[in-house]
């Protein structure tokens, strides 16, 4: 399995399916961005381009993501997340940009565009929680290192991640075989400490806002969302001549992206997305089932929680069930990170599928 | 152990949450599509644009020369003023800013804008502006960028000034309409996308702000002009305006003149000044009415540099010469440039088309035996007059009698230089196509005969319907020194474009400059007015022109210099409108030019020697 022909596609045997439903979703969220611009002109400050760019580099990703053997990989993950948890570290010595400290700015080096690191974590995050449970026997420094990280993200501040990240490590160490009264007791003992450090003013006042805005039950783009999603009806706005106004929802094309789809493609072009990830759950799902190695089944499941727990998380902000997170909703939302951390996640998958001799 | 039975249960769960937010799209889109869609129609949000601070711009050392400040703009929200408030608004802003007379107040308070700006507050102490927004809820401080030319009038055509936009800014500037400014002129406006920056947004969901994007700065933009020679440069042409009133009885007060300093290597612009010229910071606070028309008769407002249309006269006498050279057509019976014609100071040739039978030297004596190097820093007209002769004798009424303007147009006669400036004009290079189109566009302009021999004699001296502007002039002698013909730029990160390139050998372009240099030194028609270099002035050169101006307009005053013989850096063109002859007052006013490019002692600007 690990000599594998080397073709352009990757190695031999790249699964046709998780390569054709990646590129798809991006193709979805191109038109839906096509509708948010008045004209295509090639430059790096037109959304639709940058977003396009930010495609192909994400099908290299893919497939560079896909030469990375299973064993070679399973050996890097300690490495990874120590790198990951020092690139976090480094954070805190940047200067914050609109008051947090979550990008690095890579203007200085001639780059125009911000990295996000928690982006990538997350994913490090998943590989080594899927290494610590298959080994079977967890040590304490390693259930460290989660909550180290956590942290890390937590004082940025970013509410959201922190909050993905905790359901996240919660379900995945719910499907190891623990013991259920450990699980919960662990989970709200995280939970508890969550509060209290919002208790404690650790917070930005802005995150404050954001929580106290939603209490008070009336966050403007939240309330704008939800009409730019109605004014979608069943069909949408994109394929008739609309006779609605505009909504104007604040970052639209990032966050609230998906209420910008429903609105151009209405009820039956969010049941099509959401059955299109439903798919792609249950195609892994059968890997899960059939694969005999236990980091395996870990690592897809770990992923498919993150994926999915993203989505949700979005789609609740966005229908304003919960506060605002800036959780971006994968392959739809503008920006690069975001889908470069989701064509790893696609990559991973496809390297899973490649060694257990699944091609379509 | 992986707990598959596990998994199922959060996949059960997932499902649940999908079915549960499915629910709730479907009823938004559906039974509550009829609410939302009234509420949208209702809704109404206004836009607020705030300015974005345009880029700053630099000289070639880094000096600033147009800067923004941002400063703090008092607003008051106009949806949050009752009948019941208003009076105590109005009071308060009486109270602390007596400078407001009371009609303007009333202004602000009768207009229907959503914010309506108050006053300035930069001179305003922090204790006061913060008193004003925490107790009073309407009013609003918003930093706004105010735009300032640090030299004043010293780049006032390069910068260019900012206005109101109209609507075709509009259309062609996609920042104008939230910036509410636009440049109007001048790099200013040449740059308008890259110095802009993006307008910010204020959104307002009735009396409440419920979305705001900050503005984005625009570019900083870099010269390649030299702050220290710009000034000089100014200096000296105003002694040259200055003298050439002084100088002679003139019907006219001469007030108009253009310089530039092209460097040779690069092709940037060092420095380039027209005169009269104004001060762009006027605009920003506001110009008068009257102060506007002033300027506007005196013509301030255009760059002469690239918008003023003269006849080039002598100077343009080395397309001529790179014609002679390169074509090897001499006068009749000449074949090589060091063999002689004797000038008398006159030369009649018999045309059958009706020109002009004897053409006078502006020298009656004459320039006795000349050769081409004599031709040039004698600036004998009958040497030219030949030339032009024997192409006539030659190509006359063939497809080959463009030859002199197609060598024109090579060193980019009546084409743009294409410098990053806008409302660049083009000049007129003659031939008898345009004669033709003339005869009907522009009846009485032309003669009903058409482009005629006499023509042609007149378009080598320079002379007849022929009009350049000083930077095509500069660019033209840049062009013969490298072969290139780039665009001039005053953006030291522009992309050059190549206009076209021309054949000329080094061996040429050493003629060439050696002639040149005949001129500023003893026997040539500048050697007066460069002869306080002393020894200095034998590695300097140029080429002098007087052109002829229809109706009682003086002559037009020409210099074209060049700082070094033997290692040429700089192309200094002169124009002073209605300055007289070339040698007397814009070649001295190019000497002054070139002490302080070779870091020499500057000297006044004297009156030279009357030639042409």
């Amino acid at each position: 399995m690990i000599n594998r022909k080397i073709t352009i596609l990757g190695p031999e045997g790249t699964n046709l399916y998780i390569l054709l439903q990646f590129m798809l979703f991006n193709v979805i969220s191109w038109f839906t961005l096509f509708s948010s611009i008045e004209s295509i002109e090639f430059e790096t400050s037109n959304i639709l381009t940058r977003q396009i760019v930010f495609s192909l580099i994400g099908i290299i990703v893919f497939f560079l993501t896909t030469y990375l053997s299973i064993e070679n990989l399973y050996n890097l993950i300690n490495s990874l997340f120590l790198l990951s948890i020092s690139v976090l570290l480094g954070l805190l010595f940047t200067a914050p940009i609109l008051g947090v400290r979550r990008w690095y700015d890579l203007e200085p080096v001639g780059l125009p565009i911000f990295i996000q690191p928690s982006e990538f974590s997350k994913i490090i995050l998943v590989l080594f929680i899927a290494k610590i449970l298959s080994q079977n026997s967890f040590k304490l420094i390693a259930i460290l290192g989660v909550l180290v990280n956590l942290f890390l993200i937590f004082i940025q501040p970013d509410l959201g991640t922190t909050m993905l990240l905790l359901i996240v490590t919660s379900l995945m160490f719910f499907v190891s075989d623990i013991k259920l009264r450990s699980a919960v007791l662990g989970f709200l003992l995280i939970f508890l400490s969550f509060f209290l450090f919002l208790e404690f003013n650790f917070l930005g006042d802005y995150q404050i806002s954001r929580i106290t805005d939603f209490f008070s039950g009336d966050d403007f783009s939240q309330t704008q969302s939800r009409l730019s999603i109605s004014s979608g009806s069943l069909f949408g706005t994109y394929f008739t001549e609309s006779q609605i106004t505009e909504v104007f929802v604040p970052v639209q094309t990032t966050d609230f992206i998906f209420s910008l789809y429903a609105r151009n493609f209405g009820f039956f072009g969010a049941i099509l997305l959401l059955s299109l990830w439903i798919l792609f759950f249950f195609r892994v799902n059968r890997i899960i089932k059939r694969t005999q190695i236990e980091f395996e089944k870990y690592l897809l499941s770990g992923l498919l929680i993150l994926l999915g727990v993203q989505i949700f998380i979005n789609l609740l902000t966005i229908l304003g069930f919960i506060p605002l997170t800036g959780i971006a909703f994968p392959l739809l939302s503008l920006g690069g990170s975001s889908i470069f951390s989701t064509a790893i996640i696609f990559g991973l998958i496809n390297r899973v599928f490649i060694e257990n001799n699944i091609v379509v | 152990m992986f707990n598959q039975r596990r998994l199922k249960y959060i996949f059960l769960t997932f499902f649940i949450l999908l079915a549960f937010v499915l629910i709730d799209i479907f009823q938004l889109q559906t039974s509550e599509f009829e609410s939302t869609s009234q509420i949208i129609d209702q809704q109404n949000l206004d836009k607020f644009y705030i300015t974005a601070p345009r880029g700053e711009i630099f000289d070639v050392n880094g000096e600033k020369i147009a800067e923004t400040k941002l400063e703090p703009h008092l607003f008051i929200n106009m949806r949050k003023i009752t009948n019941q408030n208003s009076s105590d608004y109005k009071q308060v802003i009486q109270y602390n800013f007596p400078e407001l007379t009371t009609k303007k107040i009333n202004e602000i308070f009768e207009s229907e804008d959503i914010l309506h700006f108050v006053i300035n507050l930069s001179s305003v102490e922090y204790e006061v502006r913060n008193n004003l927004i925490t107790n009073f809820d309407a009013f609003l401080i918003i930093d706004l960028p105010i735009r300032s030319y640090i030299k004043n009038e010293l780049f006032s055509h390069t910068l260019g000034y900012l206005g109101i936009p109209n609507q075709d800014e509009f259309n062609k500037f996609q920042n104008a309409f939230g910036n509410n400014e636009v440049g109007k002129n001048g790099l200013e406006r040449y740059y308008e996308e890259y110095l802009s920056g993006i307008p910010g947004e204020l959104i307002f969901s009735g009396s409440e702000i419920v979305d705001a994007k900050q503005p984005i700065p625009g570019n900083d933009l870099f010269l390649s002009i030299d702050s220290s020679t710009q000034l000089v440069t100014k200096e000296s042409l105003q002694q040259g305006i200055d003298l050439a009133n002084k100088s002679f009885e003139s019907q006219n007060v001469i007030k108009r003149g253009a310089a530039v300093v092209l460097d040779i290597e690069s092709g940037n612009i060092v420095s380039m000044v027209s005169l009269p010229d104004f001060d762009p910071n006027k605009f920003v606070s506001g110009i008068s009415d009257f102060e506007y028309k002033q300027l506007d008769r005196d013509q301030a407002f255009n760059n002469f540099a690239i918008q003023g249309l003269y006849p080039p006269g002598s100077v343009f006498k080395v397309v001529a010469y790179w014609l002679a050279l390169s074509e090897n057509i001499f006068p009749q019976g000449l074949d090589n440039k060091d063999s002689k014609v004797d000038c008398e100071g006159s030369l009649s040739f018999g045309f059958d088309d009706g020109s002009q039978q004897v053409y006078n030297d502006w020298k009656p004596e004459g320039h006795g035996k000349v050769d081409l190097t004599n031709a040039i820093k004698q600036s004998c007209n009958v040497y030219f007059w030949d030339i032009a002769l024997n192409i006539w004798r030659n190509f006359g009424n063939t497809k080959g009698e463009s030859l002199l303007q197609e060598y024109s147009k090579e060193l980019g006669f009546s084409e743009k230089t294409n410098i990053d400036l806008p409302f660049e004009k083009v000049g007129i290079i003659p031939d008898r196509d345009l004669f033709e189109e003339w005869k009907i566009s522009r009846p009485g302009l032309v003669r009903e005969e058409g482009w005629l021999g006499g023509d042609l004699m007149n378009l080598i001296i320079g002379q007849g319907a022929i009009t350049t502007t000083p930077l095509q002039v500069a660019n033209a002698y840049r062009t013969l020194l490298t072969g290139e013909n780039l665009s001039p730029t005053l953006n030291i990160n522009a992309e050059k474009i190549t206009n076209n390139t021309i054949n000329v050998s080094d061996e040429f372009i050493s003629f060439l400059l050696k002639d040149l240099n005949t001129v500023t030194n003893k026997g040539g028609t500048a050697y007066v007015s460069f002869s306080i270099l002393g020894t200095k002035a034998n590695d300097i050169g140029g080429k002098t022109g007087t052109a002829q101006n229809a109706g009682d307009k003086n002559n037009t005053s020409w210099f074209v210099g060049v700082d070094s013989i033997s290692n040429p850096k700089y192309i200094i063109a002169t124009v002073v409108d209605e300055g007289g002859s070339g040698s007397a007052v814009a070649a001295p006013v190019s000497r002054r030019i070139i002490q302080h490019l070779l870091g020499y002692e500057l000297t006044p600007v004297e009156f030279g020697e009357i030639t042409e």
